[in-house]
């Protein structure tokens, strides 16, 4: 089935089968590998991308259903090789091990963060309860949010003095 | 000159040069691999845990658009050599070996096992072949527990053993064991259990296997803790010539022992892609992952306690079986460690351990976190247990009873030195941080309320890598090697054996190398992952701070002399009187004679050896060399953690109020990432005493095949983690490093349920056992209400 949607700001066309996964249809046509699959049955979050503003399971969409949709995945986050203010947080916090669920939870965080920039730590934690990390024991990403959450308001409150 | 003032990276939370690209999506796991031609494999898996395979059709599913070839156990087996798991083969299993295929030929011997495999254009067109697949099956009686393998009568699974029995019985005594007892004021005697549950890594198993027929040479992209272990499974059972193997491996997404060397699966795609002459990939599903990737623990222990009136542990006498589930391999070797470490750092007197390993219908029983953890469980609990009913402090029993650090030092009855061990430091760190009072006080409040509050301890020590053997290398796997390399761009390059998961060995050796050499974090390149170029390694046993860490320091102590040496003819100055910092070679008290490394290794490569560029004879240029390490003075690492929980008495929930951990690595090459291993293993432990088992039914089906059946804890799960360092006793002239990643899984679960126990003492209730989900809380207060308990 021919689809047209936009993925990172790029509008993208594929024939995905009608039962091609979001997630699969990411990685193997379109090779954003970045996008991670961890259970293909919706609890771990891995595959977390951002469909029309929203934190979605790839894993639980077909790709067809996001024809028309507006994907954000974690490749669209830095596209110039720069980290934004949640990555370099997250880096500076040490917060990730093997790598491999980070991705779910920078994009789960990234659109939390949007909603929700003053949120506190039981609310990150309930938010990212949704995201299965096997390595750290989540306090370190917990902090690393914070962190972002943190830096975020000390440079809008930098940019709303100086307009 | 700017920058001449030595910094020092090793001990500092130096932000991970991994980073950079996993928080980018630029990451390369072996899911990410994409070759051209590339086919996907999928296994038909058995449905019943036991029964005899009469008759496998594959050709419906060769028949199906899009499928490639279709293989049946006896194809693979006509494929492949026959021949016994590898890694028991290489580490050198405590008993009998059962034969065993790659897919199941004759039976299936657990519910997952494979049968056939598909390979096809796509991973979905493969699982619709395996769709096709006719298997008939004649269902046998089920092997589903400990105590029916034991029973002679049980229906062997292999009929080479005749058995279930895959280590022999046996029986080893440290010490006087009757002369012990029989002095002792009181004997105890419990039972405990340890649940079965597993690794589950965010990433599961997987590899890309491609073979070119005109070299005969096969490359594997693989998820593996080791290169050469893989490489050396796939050479051994495909029967091609080592050399021609090479093995790749990028990002590896966690593994926490699952992924040593290849698997059953690994090994049938890569001779798949050998027989179809196109690489083929195969990834397991999450689904694949639970059931039959591998499984960890279910042990049973009947112990029984020699202890004087005052507390004292005097010996233990303890009986253990270890269910390895379907095909035997690390199961097996598992209790010779536990007997050696069951005194863990108390002075007991003696010490009597048999053990008896059996195979049951389940999936095969794989290394997790500390494979042999359970004797920390059992002896913290038996301190508990005793202390309880001789009414002492958990943390007097365990001052009482831990060794004191003597000259020379105290050695455990089976054996090893106790050198350098802080139980009782880290014990008394811990009444530092909990107000261990104030908690009492606190307890007895919440109790009147009717809150059940609760505080637990646990102790222990791992060898990490272990005290200096006299025999030999302190490391149990022997020699770490490295070889190191000064290239011209002046990056310092480190190729190690070592294969990261997670540990962060990119960061950790690299702030190691570049202290030692002089150079910028930022100059050192950790090089990992291909079989061609690193040595032989594997990363595991908590044993690469110590033993990789140790190479590193001195692999770069020898190529700074060597460079040296080289430079003193470029510079016509003594060796002696050079030094390198900040990455430039330079005359001591002279910084205008400074040269950059690389202009040095450039000057090596082009022939120009001395100062005007005439030849030097003689002159060694090849910058680079082969570093190896026997772990120096060796080590124990340590710790003691305390836990206070709040148990819900109406819905059996238990909440993780604070957990603070005292733990002794020796020097730290970088807290931050030190701090994440602990974090990361407590949490696993957490997990695995409220929430996570590996469940069969009756008939042998596993009951946890998903993610909302097998439960890991979440954010919401796991407090905060509190950690003190002791850093305390260097053995060791150089290499105090010691490893990290096993202890927390070690001894959270007896924290973790000596807390719940605490929790629970006003009914009366006694735990032996390590599972202690909600349920099964409300079943122990029940059962201790109506008297069947304590």
């Amino acid at each position: 089935m021919d689809i047209t949607l936009r993925i990172n700001g790029e509008t993208c066309t594929g024939s995905p089968e009608a039962r091609k996964t979001l997630a699969d249809f990411l990685r193997d046509d379109l090779n954003l590998t970045g996008t991670h699959i961890g259970c293909e049955h919706g609890v771990c979050g891995a595959c977390t991308v951002i469909v029309d503003g929203r934190a979605v399971r790839s894993c639980l969409m077909l790709a067809v259903q996001a024809a028309g949709s507006e994907v954000t995945t974690i490749e669209g986050l830095a596209p110039d090789g720069e980290l934004g203010t949640l990555q370099q947080a997250l880096w500076d916090s040490h917060s990730f091990q093997c790598g491999f669920c980070t991705p779910g939870f920078v994009m789960q965080a990234t659109a939390f963060l949007r909603a929700h920039p003053d949120a506190g730590e039981q609310e990150i934690r309930e938010a990212l309860s949704g995201n299965i990390c096997r390595c750290t024991g989540y306090q370190s990403i917990i902090d690393g949010v914070l962190l972002a959450a943190e830096r975020a308001r000390q440079s809008s409150r930098q940019s709303s003095r100086q307009s | 000159m700017a920058g001449m003032v030595a910094e020092r990276y090793t001990g500092a939370s130096i932000k991970r040069s991994e980073d950079p690209r996993i928080l980018t999506g630029n990451g390369r796991y072996v899911d990410d691999i994409k070759l051209p031609g590339m086919l996907h494999a999928a296994f038909v898996r058995s449905p019943m845990a036991h029964a005899r395979v009469l008759s496998v059709d594959v050709s419906a599913a060769r028949a199906l658009p899009g499928v490639v070839a279709a293989f049946t156990g006896a194809d693979l087996e006509a494929m492949t050599v026959p021949g016994p798991d590898v890694l028991m083969a290489l580490l050198g299993g405590g008993g009998p070996t059962p034969e065993f295929t790659l897919l199941a030929t004759d039976k299936v011997r657990f519910a997952g096992d494979p049968v056939a495999v598909v390979i096809a254009e796509s991973r979905y067109v493969a699982e619709d072949g395996c769709e096709l697949v006719e298997v008939e099956y004649d269902e046998l009686p089920p092997v589903t527990n400990a105590a029916f393998a034991l029973d002679p009568g049980s229906p062997p699974l292999f009929a080479n053993l005749g058995d279930n029995i895959t280590r022999p019985h046996s029986r080893s005594e440290f010490g006087d064991v009757a002369a012990t007892f029989a002095g002792a004021d009181r004997v105890f005697d419990f039972r405990l259990d340890v649940h079965r549950h597993q690794n589950v890594p965010m990433e599961g198993r997987g590899c890309v296997a491609s073979y070119d027929a005109d070299a005969g040479v096969m490359t594997v992209y693989a998820a593996t803790q080791s290169v050469h272990v893989s490489r050396i499974a796939v050479a051994t059972r495909l029967g091609i010539e080592p050399a021609k193997v090479r093995v790749l491996a990028g990002d590896v997404g966690g593994s926490f022992g699952l992924k040593i060397g290849a698997s059953r699966e690994e090994l049938a795609a890569a001779a798949a892609s050998r027989a179809v002459g196109q690489p083929v990939k195969w990834v397991e599903d999450r689904g694949e992952n639970l059931t039959t990737s591998g499984q960890a623990r279910e042990e049973s222990f009947d112990v029984r306690a020699a202890v004087s009136d005052d507390g004292d542990l005097l010996g233990l006498d303890v009986k253990m079986v270890i269910d390895t589930g379907a095909y035997p391999g690390m199961g097996t070797m598992v209790p010779d460690i536990m007997q050696a470490m069951l005194p863990g750092p108390y002075k007991l007197a003696a010490l009597g351990f048999e053990s008896t390993a059996v195979t049951t219908n389940k999936a095969s029983y794989v290394a997790y976190r500390g494979p042999w953890a359970s004797e920390t469980f059992v002896r913290e609990r038996v301190l508990d247990l005793i202390a309880r009913d001789l009414g002492l402090d958990p943390l007097e029993i365990r001052l009482r009873n831990a060794a004191r650090r003597t000259d020379p030092p105290a050695v455990m009855i089976t054996g090893r030195p106790l050198v350098g061990v802080t139980t009782r430091e880290s014990l008394e760190r811990l009444a530092q941080l909990v107000d261990f009072p104030a908690f009492r006080r606190r307890q007895a409040e919440a109790r009147a309320r009717g809150r059940y509050l609760g505080i637990g301890l646990a102790t222990f020590i791992e060898a990490a890598p272990g005290p200096r053997a006299p025999e030999g290398p302190s490391g149990p796997m022997g020699m770490e090697s490295m070889r190191l390399r000064l290239e011209e761009d002046g990056i310092v390059a480190l190729f190690t054996g070592q294969m990261p998961h997670g540990q962060s060995h990119q960061t950790t050796l690299a702030q190691i190398a570049a202290d030692e050499f002089g150079v910028p974090f930022e100059q050192v390149r950790v090089v990992v992952g291909d079989s061609d170029v690193v040595p032989f390694g594997l990363t595991g046993g908590s044993r690469s701070a110590t033993m990789t860490g140790g190479v590193a320091l001195h692999g770069a102590r020898q190529l700074k002399a060597k460079v040296l040496d080289f430079a003193s003819h470029l510079m016509e100055a003594s060796a002696q009187d050079l030094q390198i910092t900040d990455g430039r070679v330079w005359v001591r008290g002279d910084p205008d004679s400074a040269i950059p490394v690389g202009e040095v290794a450039r000057r090596a490569a082009s022939g120009q050896f001395g100062a005007d560029g005439a030849d030097g004879a003689g002159v060694d240029a090849n910058l680079e060399v082969e570093a190896s390490f026997d772990g120096g003075e060796g080590g124990w690492s340590g710790g003691s953690h305390c836990a206070i929980v709040d148990v819900d008495v109406e819905t059996g929930i238990v909440t993780v109020e604070r957990y603070v951990v005292a733990e002794d690595c020796g020097a730290l090459i970088n807290p931050a990432i030190v701090d994440g291993q602990i974090r990361g293993g407590v949490a696993q432990g957490i997990g695995a005493v409220l929430l996570e088992r590996s469940a069969y039914d009756e008939d042998g089906n596993c009951q946890s095949a998903t993610f909302m059946d097998y439960l890991v804890p979440t954010a919401c799960d796991i407090p905060r983690i509190e950690i003190a360092h002791l850093q305390t006793v260097p053995l060791d002239g150089d290499v105090n490093f010691r490893g990290v990643g096993e202890g927390g899984m070690i001894v959270a679960p007896p924290t973790v349920v000596n807390a719940i126990e605490d929790a629970l003492a006003p009914f009366g209730v006694r735990i032996y056992e390590q599972h202690l989900p909600p349920a099964r809380i409300l079943e122990l207060i029940a059962a201790a209400d109506s008297g069947e308990l304590g």
